[in-house]
């Protein structure tokens, strides 16, 4: 039951998610002084475990206008798979993690009933910390 | 469902859905590598695209009237729309870089090319 109503307010995310991305896209056209996009690729290490996981969170990124995903890395013993990410509007490379780990937290809340726990996405912003210092 | 309210419905997503599809178009020229044309391109398909099924569907109903399966097409059609746009750029985007595509060089971060600092071991790499 609790998995019906993440589901459904998935759905309703990635619906509104489509909506404001293709309205940044199109609004930036008439920004004629600066440069039209800031694109970057960003490594975007995965929480995701099951085929299911990884293939729904793929897609929702590729639909939502303004990012891309360009790579899958598979994981090793001790690195989780990693998503490369192409972004085209985002302001930084936190802010753009930012976005894509709120996402993958929504659709993990949809696949097992229920959000990660807190505890394991604190290890998890340690550990990407760590790598970026 | 009176002759006005079809119209401006019909009027309402093809013209939006027409608009999307413009913009996205130009969006296309306005960046420079083929990522981020692929990038660009998804309004089209995610949004566009569906507005336009959906006037379709509007124009349909007001034309011949409710029937089961004209809605069952377009629910489908519209469901296709977005997950096959959203598998076929996944597939052309890797195809651009694994065919080796110059990524535009004002691209940064680029962790496809440069890794997080600390990933590469420095001292291992002096060894070599």
């Amino acid at each position: 039951m609790m998995r019906l109503i993440h589901g459904i307010s998935y759905v309703a995310y990635i619906l509104w998610a489509i909506v404001t991305g293709s309205f940044t896209i199109a609004s930036r056209l008439f920004v004629l002084r600066e440069a039209y996009a800031r694109p970057m690729i960003v490594e975007l290490p995965l929480r995701c475990a099951t085929d299911l996981e990884v293939t729904l969170f793929a897609s929702s990124i590729t639909i939502t206008p303004g990012t891309l995903v360009t790579a899958i890395a598979s994981g090793t013993a001790t690195q989780p798979p990693a998503l490369f990410v192409h972004a085209l509007f985002e302001d930084s490379e936190e802010s753009a993690l930012e976005g894509l780990i709120a996402m993958e937290s929504r659709l993990l809340a949809m696949t097992r009933g229920r959000a990660p726990r807190a505890a394991s996405r604190d290890l998890e912003t340690d550990a990407s910390e760590g790598g970026t210092r | 469902m009176n002759d006005v309210v079809a119209a401006v419905l019909v009027g309402i997503f093809g013209i939006t859905g027409s608009l999307i599809m413009l913009a996205s178009a130009i969006a296309m020229f306005r960046v420079r590598d083929a990522l981020s044309r692929i990038n660009a391109f998804s309004p089209a398909t995610g949004l566009g695209m569906p507005f336009i099924v959906i006037a379709a569907y509007v124009y349909d109903l007001h034309s011949s009237g409710f029937s089961w399966g004209s809605l069952l097409m377009a629910v489908v059609a519209l469901l296709c729309l977005i997950i096959v746009s959203s598998v076929a750029s996944n597939t052309l985007s890797r195809s651009a870089v694994l065919s080796g595509q110059p990524i535009h060089r004002k691209t940064s971060p680029n962790r496809l090319a440069q890794p997080p600092a600390g990933v590469i071991d420095e001292a291992e790499r002096s060894e070599d």
